[in-house]
């Protein structure tokens, strides 16, 4: 049993070779199929994202090979093998375990300590699962690396801090409102990153939005994608003061919030905070307006610095990580050892089994007379000596292969019993 | 034979001491300061200094406020169980980190009361007395707690206002959260001590034990001006909807009235039903 993966991802590739390789959720199944067909003994997970191309196989002792793999994405995607194969990388047995458990928890992603690669591994390998592509070798191997994943995520800080503009934003809102539910956001101006910001705060639960812009048709086409009411930008001042979350990225070349205004706003609001977000460059609403008493002003660069100093915590945990994830490669490995001896061990225990039946047998032939509850104590003290015969053996064998070496224990096994596989025959 | 009395106490004081370097240590460097052990250490001391209550009251037969530093201990008594109990129902984020150094500094100031020289002169077994302390008592308690929200409130801010975004940013609720549960503690808080300060007016009325010009004495004047400015907080909240850095500043001047109240106007020379031990020896021969 080895393990193969072969891939690229957006370091190895550009995205003109990954668009080529990737696959879909109409083309996947029939992808696993085709592969299966030709490796009968194969099992297979193809993860496939907008980041990476991946295909991880396992087969008896090395059956399938890099090249086999690399000739069926050229005939899969009709496109020459030379196109693709120098962004490929292929890893065999532990490193390609390691490399698995390094993609699923997020330390090989474009933005470290991200949880969508973990849904998509666990989607790659429902699919494979559902079409019968996966065998033992395969569900262990992904079902302990999205445990692997799990563990990283609670044990390290790789995922906890937000590394976006508008999820940091968000976060801030969150220290200050708790909830969004019947606060009110007040957009103006109607740049890309506004609407972003506003989707995230949708998602959180913000239902009253107001949207103010010099082109209204533009307020308006956004206040409608977020059930939202698009407003004159002459009347942005009256709305002030009902607004919790103020968010500005007009493109005026001066300030379009003031401090008198803020002012104003916040006597009316009797000291319920006001939180603004600025991500106008040159700013839009005037840096005074921080001084005043429950207003919480931030801008552009206050965000940014918030994001870069979390990617760089999230940094700092990827060794903690890569300790983690050593460690676990080496528990899957010994029991990818233990796996391999297991077969062998059922060979043994039916090998007795079945002598134990053919004695009974004979036996039985020459005890004519003996009643049923006697024979019934025979067979049992036989299957009971049998078992008791072979458990010892059974655990120190699993034991040893854990260490390395489950083929040696597999061929003396076979050889000091004469039992051989249905297989080696064939 | 009072250092002997006071050992639960200060070990008590002890615990609360590793508790409060727990809880603020766990904010800082969560893997050294497991949380755990701070609030085990809490609780162990809560139950030695409840114990310790125990002890003074079954010596005495009465409820231990015989003296200023026996009412102290019971004051910082019901801080934590008011705290012990909001926390079961409402899962009060971090907020020990806030109250157990309070609760510590208390727990300091109230052992250097010990020396007993003010002694209560009023009957202890007085419907009356009971009526008047332990709602007022557990009022003080609940204000204690909304002064370290109030004081978690302005730090929260502070850091919202200044971009510090640290770990104790990130631990510490929301304001929008803090506010509320300050709101809360505060109107918890405000119907026992009306409830106290009338039933000590009955009293006061129907006994005359401070005398003709009750009114004068600085508790009184004092505690009604602790009522006031907490009948203020509430007006200010309920009627203009007040919120933000303004009220949480009047809680903490609102506690820091409770406290001068408590124990200030002792200072000041008001008796307020204690009496110094010498001149009630005095009266008894």
């Amino acid at each position: 049993m080895s393990i193969l993966v072969v891939g690229l991802n957006h370091k190895s590739a550009p995205v003109e070779v990954r668009e080529k390789l990737a696959f879909n959720a109409n083309n996947i199944s029939t992808a696993l199929s085709l592969f299966l067909h030709r490796h009968q003994s194969a099992e297979t997970v193809i993860l496939s994202t907008c980041n990476r191309v991946e295909m991880y196989v396992s087969s008896l002792d090395g059956a399938v090979k890099t090249e086999d793999v690399l000739s069926f994405f050229a005939d899969f995607h009709k496109i020459a093998l030379n196109e693709f194969s120098p962004y490929m990388y292929h890893y065999a047995d532990d490193r390609a375990v390691n490399h698995l458990f390094f993609v699923t928890a997020s330390l090989d992603s474009m933005v470290l300590g991200e949880s969508q690669i973990l849904s998509q591994v666990k989607e790659a390998y429902t699919t494979a699962s559902m079409d019968e592509a996966t065998g033992k070798v395969m569900n262990q191997l992904f079902q302990q690396a999205l445990n692997v994943a799990k563990i990283i995520h609670t044990r390290t800080n790789i995922g906890k801090r937000k590394v976006s503009i508008s999820s940091v934003a968000v976060e801030f809102a969150e220290k200050i409102f708790q909830e969004f539910t019947g606060k009110t956001v007040l957009v103006v101006g109607a740049g890309e990153m506004c609407e972003l910001l506003l989707k995230h705060l949708y998602e959180e639960g913000a239902r009253t939005i107001v949207v103010a812009n010099r082109t209204f048709e533009r307020a308006q086409e956004i206040a409608n994608a977020f059930q939202g009411q698009a407003i004159k930008y002459e009347l942005l001042g009256e709305y002030l003061a009902k607004a919790d979350i103020i968010i500005s990225s007009t493109s005026a070349p001066h300030y379009v919030i003031h401090t008198d205004q803020v002012k104003d706003a916040i006597r009316h609001r009797r000291g319920n905070p006001m939180f603004l977000i600025d991500i106008a460059v040159p700013r839009d609403i005037e840096p005074e307006i921080a001084n005043i008493d429950n207003v919480y002003l931030y801008n552009i660069d206050d965000l940014q610095s918030v994001v870069s100093q979390n990617i760089d915590e999230r940094t700092r945990e990827v060794e903690k990580c890569r300790s983690i994830v050593e460690e676990e490669v080496e528990h899957f490995m010994a029991r990818l050892e233990e796996m391999k001896i297991e077969p062998a061990i059922t060979l043994l225990r039916n090998h007795f089994h079945t002598i134990g039946k053919e004695e009974l047998a004979r036996l039985k032939t020459k005890l004519k007379n003996i009643d049923n509850g006697d024979w019934e104590q025979v067979i049992y003290t036989v299957e009971r000596t049998i078992n008791k015969l072979l458990h010892h053996p059974a655990k120190v064998a699993k034991q040893e292969a854990k260490n390395g070496g489950g083929y040696r224990y597999v061929e003396i096994i076979r050889k000091l019993f004469g039992i051989f596989h249905h297989t080696d025959h064939s | 034979m009072i250092i002997f009395t006071h050992i639960p106490f200060i070990i008590a004081i002890l615990l609360y001491f590793t508790s409060s370097v727990w809880s603020i240590g766990h904010i800082i460097k969560p893997v050294f300061f497991n949380k755990a052990v701070g609030k085990w250490s809490m609780m162990m001391g809560f139950l030695i200094h409840s114990g310790f209550l125990i002890f003074l009251g079954l010596e005495s037969g009465n409820l231990p406020i015989t003296n200023v530093y026996e009412s102290f201990v019971l004051l910082i008594w019901c801080i934590l169980f008011v705290y012990i109990n909001l926390d079961y129902l409402y899962k009060l984020p971090s907020l020990d980190t806030f109250l157990v150094p309070v609760v510590t500094a208390l727990s300091i100031w109230a052992l250097t009361f010990d020396g007993g020289n003010l002694l209560i002169t009023v009957s202890l077994q007085n419907f009356w007395l009971i009526a008047h302390i332990i709602p007022i008592f557990i009022g003080y308690a609940a204000f204690t707690i909304s002064f370290s929200l109030s004081i978690m409130y302005l730090t929260q801010q502070r850091q919202l206002k200044l971009k510090l975004f640290g770990p104790l940013f990130t631990k510490l609720p929301s304001l929008a959260e803090i506010d509320r549960l300050m709101w809360k503690t505060i109107s918890f808080g405000f119907p026992l001590l009306t409830l106290g300060l009338v039933f000590g007016t009955f009293w006061v009325k129907t006994q005359n034990i401070l005398g003709e010009q009750w009114y004068l004495d600085y508790k009184v004047v004092m505690g009604l001006a602790t009522w006031l400015i907490y009948a203020a907080l509430l007006h200010m909240r309920l009627v203009s909807s007040f919120h933000g850095t303004k009220i949480a500043c009047l809680t903490i001047a609102g506690f820091c009235l409770v406290l001068f109240t408590f124990i200030g106007t002792f200072f000041m020379g008001s008796k307020h039903a204690f009496q110094k031990m010498s001149t009630q020896k005095h009266k008894e021969f």
